[in-house]
């Protein structure tokens, strides 16, 4: 499927030919369609703190007591993880339009290490919660106050969701590599390569908010 | 691909020890200066704007992109805040009296 080496013809009113340039690769286009994507992303985050902020004013002792309860050095160290992991992707884009190849290849292997890092600190602390019984539609959840049962169901949505996101990352980066090992993505042609890093700072963004709510608002007694 | 000024690796950096020191603060406020619970969210919010800006404006490159994409961010964040205050009326008059459908 490379058009590259095909001459593409358009003709205007009068007749005239003209040679279709940046065929299939037209590097403001791509990047202007992923910006819709992330448009789209941050409506249906934004959603979602909207229900978060607005059961938060109606069940706020119920919210605080239920946010006392969550692992806040987990979640601490995850936020750390998380930041170096974009330190690291938006490193190698940068190194990688310096032409320094090899360097960046390094910094997504990296970056790809710290996000597993990442899920794998999310999973000992969603394992904690249901351990304790603590998990959506649960006998032990169901039979605490309503507010209680609302945190947690958003808790797992929320932060389940952003880790899809991660995973979906981890899959897109292993791609980038492939692409840059098949001469796909290169040091002029790396508009893959930006939007992934675009997306990766929006799931960093993302967790930016969701920490703060989640973990350090049970503080604020 | 005319790329007037573009973000070098030094203010990358910089912005990174900027993010790590926000970050810190967000992790510590609560143990540092005990507040309300008003007080609390409101300078954990702040502090996530403005990681969220740093990340928009550096990282994410919209400081050095054409306006319209920091168009599409802008009407974005209008759309979210139309959806909060409307949303807002809701949370806080509900159940008064003013209710047409109590």
């Amino acid at each position: 499927m490379d058009h590259s080496s095909e001459i593409e013809i358009i003709y205007d009113k009068q007749g005239n030919p003209h040679e279709v340039v940046d065929f299939n690769d037209d590097y403001q286009a791509s990047k202007l369609g992923f910006w819709f994507f992330l448009f789209t992303e941050l409506m249906l985050f934004g959603g979602m703190f909207l229900v978060f902020t607005f059961y938060f004013y109606r069940y706020t002792d119920n919210f605080l007591e239920a946010s006392a309860t969550l692992n806040i050095v987990l979640g601490g160290i995850n936020t750390f993880v998380l930041l170096i992991s974009t330190y690291f992707l938006g490193m190698g884009l940068i190194n990688f339009k310096n032409g320094e190849v090899s360097k960046a290849k390094v910094k997504i292997v990296l970056t790809i290490v710290f996000s597993i890092l990442f899920l794998t600190i999310k999973y000992f602390e969603w394992m904690a919660e249901i351990h304790h019984g603590i998990y959506p539609d649960s006998d032990i959840l169901n039979a605490k106050e309503s507010g209680v049962i609302l945190f947690f169901g958003l808790y797992f949505t929320m932060t389940g969701l952003h880790g899809i996101h991660i995973i979906i990352g981890i899959a897109l980066m292993t791609w980038v590599l492939i692409l840059m090992n098949k001469g796909t993505i290169t040091t002029k042609k790396y508009v893959i390569f930006e939007n992934v890093a675009l997306y990766w700072d929006l799931v960093h963004m993302v967790w930016v908010f969701l920490f703060p709510l989640f973990y350090i608002t049970g503080l604020g007694r | 691909m005319t790329n007037h000024e573009t973000l070098t690796e030094s203010m990358f950096i910089k912005v990174f020890f900027a993010l790590i020191g926000l970050t810190t603060l967000t992790f510590l406020q609560p143990y540092f200066m005990h507040q309300d619970l008003q007080n609390t969210i409101a300078i954990q919010m702040f502090i996530a704007v403005i990681k969220t800006f740093l990340i928009g404006a550096y990282y994410m490159h919209l400081k050095y992109e054409e306006p319209l994409y920091r168009w599409i961010v802008l009407i974005a964040l209008i759309t979210l805040s139309i959806f909060f205050i409307i949303t807002s009326f809701d949370a806080i008059f509900r159940n008064s009296i003013n209710d047409f459908f109590t």
